[in-house]
């Protein structure tokens, strides 16, 4: 079937403005909207720049906004979305080139709530164990991918890019209520913030958004309440 | 270490509990202003219809010293939860510099002159000679 | 480096572009309620103002306040009023929805329902009271 792209299209080498880019491409109704836009690059326009790596929805770099709402390209089939298929970048970062913006402030704030296990307690003889219990009490933040769909479907992130965003927040979340990390505290102090988890506007945009069904909206009113009643588990 | 620094690693977050009280005191005051705001409100639209509301009407309603507490408390709560509110939309839209501390003290110092406005009348039922004479210096 | 970053990358956008950006999302029930909510909140305070100087207006004798109030029976006020009371219903309706989803851990599931069944009950409410509003228009 013919598909008709409208892609945003920006060359910092050359452009001052944005610009819309149109092509139509001959694809499969299964196919995905990343091969849609392999097809732009490869047989139509080669200057087109689109992030994308495993094509399997895990490495999670192609987070677009496609028909007005965040997806990753390479899990989003074309027959779902219709034959007018609109991608533009990912909001509320800067654009770089095309469709890629940089990941950097993004990360920047993941960095900031220590997203790894903190224990400075002797090691035993053996593993910490978990009870199937305790491990399920962060399953559902563990399956986060970083593409960052959620934090720029954000209406509050979108306005301010001083909030820490709803990725990190959930990556916050993933230790926190880790039976055996000890660092809650210090990243509720990051998140006990204006713009870290009071920001959120319980807005539902990031838990629509995620390629991955987190609920991610449930997870940060869990750390509200971490918050709210000093106490994580 | 990161060779990039943005506005946020450099942020000193040293705020305290402010904003998780503000957060809470929303719920709490929604909540009050869940009965007594859409009570007052369908009492006055529904029940007592605005028309027939005038000079006569308010004075009489005021005699019961239990009605100018119901409405003070209802303007206390309505101008704190209001007025946290536009604080955080201010927050969200103009969230930096100058244009951030001109407009939130704008939204405090009107929210103090209304509240001192409307706790007066409530009170006194009349205007301060000081104040009349300041009304009449203006039109 | 850091100046390949910054070299050709379009400036940061002013507010009035970054609230089209979020006006341009095709969020759903949850970022409609959100944009409703936030309407309605700076509309109430606005009218809470108004509201708390023309009763304040009462201190001024008999005679200011009743001319004052003949603001309030004016047609045009009167569609001011039906979105008046629109947004307190509203604000109200969809204030006890985010506070049900803040504590019933299970409630984020569900929050799609919630938002219909909160315009159901606000209808319910809302249509008789404004059309007893609307009702002194055409006597």
């Amino acid at each position: 079937m013919d598909v008709h792209l409208k892609v945003r299209r920006f060359n910092p080498e050359r452009d001052t403005e944005p610009w819309w880019g149109e092509y139509t491409v001959e694809a499969e109704p299964d196919d995905t909207v990343l091969t849609a836009l392999n097809i732009v690059k490869w047989y139509h326009d080669g200057t087109l720049a689109v992030r994308r790596s495993c094509n399997h929805g895990v490495c999670g770099s192609d987070a677009l906004r496609i028909n007005g709402q965040n997806r990753l390209a390479c899990k989003t089939i074309l027959k779902d979305v219709g034959k007018h298929v609109t991608v533009e970048p990912i909001g509320g970062l800067p654009v770089l080139k095309d469709l890629i913006v940089d990941m950097v402030p993004f990360f920047d704030s993941y960095r900031a709530v220590s997203p790894f296990l903190i224990n400075d307690e002797t090691p035993g003889e053996r593993e910490r164990l978990q009870s199937p219990e305790e491990r399920e009490r962060f399953d559902d933040s563990t399956k986060c991918i970083l593409c960052a769909a959620c934090t720029t479907s954000c209406p509050s992130f979108l306005a301010n890019d001083q909030f820490i965003g709803p990725a990190s927040i959930v990556q916050a979340h993933r230790f926190m209520f880790d039976s055996r990390d000890r660092g809650a505290a210090e990243r509720l102090e990051v998140l006990n913030d204006g713009d870290g988890v009071w920001r959120c506007r319980t807005i539902f945009n990031c838990t629509e958004a995620c390629p991955r069904g987190i609920e991610v909206t449930r997870r940060i009113g869990e750390v509200k309440k971490a918050l709210l009643f000093n106490k994580v588990r | 270490m990161s060779i990039y620094r943005t506005p946020r690693a450099e942020r000193v977050r040293a705020q305290g509990n402010f904003e998780l009280y503000a957060w809470f005191f929303m719920r709490v005051s929604g909540l009050v202003l869940l009965f007594i705001a859409v009570f007052h409100l369908l009492y006055m639209h529904l029940y007592a219809r605005v028309e027939t509301i005038d000079y006569a009407w308010v004075v009489q309603r005021w005699s019961h010293p239990g009605w100018r507490l119901y409405d003070w408390l209802l303007l206390t709560f309505a101008l704190s939860h209001g007025t946290n509110g536009v604080r955080t939309v201010i927050d969200d839209y103009v969230p930096r510099g100058l244009a951030n501390v001109v407009c939130k003290w704008t939204a405090f110092g009107l929210a103090l002159f209304f509240f001192v406005m409307g706790t007066q009348v409530i009170l006194t039922t009349k205007v301060p000679a000081a104040a009349l004479a300041l009304l009449r210096l203006v039109v | 480096m850091a100046s390949m970053r910054t070299a050709g990358t379009l400036p940061r956008p002013g507010l009035w572009r970054r609230l089209l950006g979020i006006l341009r999302y095709r969020g759903h029930e949850g970022q409609w309620s959100w944009m409703l909510h936030r309407a309605a909140g700076l509309g109430i305070i606005l009218f809470l103002y108004l509201h708390i100087f023309d009763i304040w207006l009462i201190g001024l004798g008999e005679e200011t306040f009743n001319d004052f109030l003949f603001l309030y029976s004016h047609p045009v006020f009167k569609m001011f009023e039906t979105f008046l009371i629109f947004g307190v219903l509203f604000h109200a309706v969809n204030g006890a929805r985010i506070i049900l989803v803040d504590l019933v851990p299970g409630m984020t599931r569900h929050q799609r329902k919630l938002v219909y069944i909160e315009t159901a009950v606000m209808l319910i409410v809302l249509v008789p009271t404004i059309w007893v509003t609307l009702e002194s228009l055409f006597r």
